[in-house]
């Protein structure tokens, strides 16, 4: 057991060294769309594949939609 | 006539910035965003539905060339709107941010106070901001001294389609102002979009009036011939109004004359 963090409030279980990349590809998520903030800080687009993730993490994972 | 619109140094040809929000479909959406031409649209940003499956998304639906332009709707704080922009910069939005400080869910009028807290750190931390704003010439002196690239004067609350019920401050703006002033909010026809403009606006925010019309690619049409209707008529110089009558044509030759 990896330990989880939580996802949007949700819990998820997280796989050995899994970064946030490998998570957004488990949940379904392409990678291209999301936008995550991590602890309350956003993480850049170009460190998906280098950020790992800790147990206790607590992810936000949002993207654009339609608005004024 | 070259008339560019210049914001941050970023030129565009368009005066016309749309709302994403509305549509019935994003298809309908892209046809609409066509035929306004306009080359910067908004787009909000908001937590993804793990349990709704695979949706479309709204990016595949945007031409490469227009620019997105994130909003902080939903933000109620500084703190809030600053936290938004950030995430929104971070996963590859642009840095470009249109800056919406909203604690009034009734009437939707921005907090003078926070955005200008707000537009401090963001111009501070390299973001590019458009503030939302009631008309006030004051705080429009101020966002663009704090290093707003525009500043966006509702002309009616959102979504109302009243028109420019706040032109006096907003041509008062107009008349001070050292940063573009784009119109945004509460036109709802492309007349309305066309008197801010002959008001002297720099450009206008569209998004209800085009998303709710019955048609509203035809009305996205609309709004851009009112647009450049209105841009026209500024630069040529609208008449005076008088107070009387004044014939067109010639008082003297009569045929009927004695």
């Amino acid at each position: 057991m990896s330990g989880a963090v939580t996802v949007n409030g949700r819990e998820h279980e997280l796989e050995p060294g899994e970064t946030v990349e490998r998570l957004l590809e488990r949940l379904g998520l392409g990678a291209r769309y999301a936008l995550v903030e991590r602890n309350g800080d956003p993480v850049e687009r170009a460190a998906y594949g280098r950020v790992a993730l800790t147990p206790g993490d607590r992810l936000v994972v949002a993207r654009p939609v339609a608005g004024g | 006539m070259d008339d560019r619109l210049t914001i941050a140094g970023r030129e565009f040809s368009s005066r016309l910035i749309t709302g994403t929000g509305k549509y019935e479909t994003f298809e309908v959406m892209r046809d609409a965003v066509a035929a306004s031409g306009c080359e910067m649209v908004t787009v909000a940003v908001r937590r993804i539905d793990l349990d709704a499956g695979d949706e479309e998304n709204i990016l595949d639906f945007l031409p490469e060339e227009v620019l997105l332009l994130p909003n902080t709707a939903g933000c109620e704080t500084a703190e809030e709107a600053v936290r938004v922009a950030r995430l929104a910069r971070a996963g590859g939005l642009p840095d470009w941010i249109k800056l919406e400080v909203i604690p009034d869910p009734r009437h939707l009028l921005p907090d003078p106070v926070e955005t200008l807290r707000a537009a401090e750190i963001l111009v501070a931390d390299g973001f590019t901001v458009l503030p939302y704003m009631l008309p006030d010439p004051v705080l429009a002196r101020k966002l663009a001294a704090a290093g707003c690239a525009t500043v966006m004067p509702l002309a009616a609350p959102i979504g109302t389609g009243r028109g420019l019920r706040l032109r006096d401050s907003i041509r008062i703006m107009i008349e001070e102002a050292e940063v573009p002033v784009v119109v945004d909010a509460g036109l709802g026809s492309p007349s309305h979009a066309a008197e801010a403009m002959e008001l002297g606006a720099d450009a206008v925010l569209v998004n209800t009036a085009i998303a709710r019309a019955d048609d509203p690619v035809t009305m996205a049409r609309a709004f851009r011939l009112a647009v450049e209707a209105g841009r026209a008529g500024r630069l040529a110089g609208i008449m005076d109004e008088q107070a009387t009558a004044q014939p067109s044509s010639p008082v003297g030759g009569l045929v009927t004359q004695p």
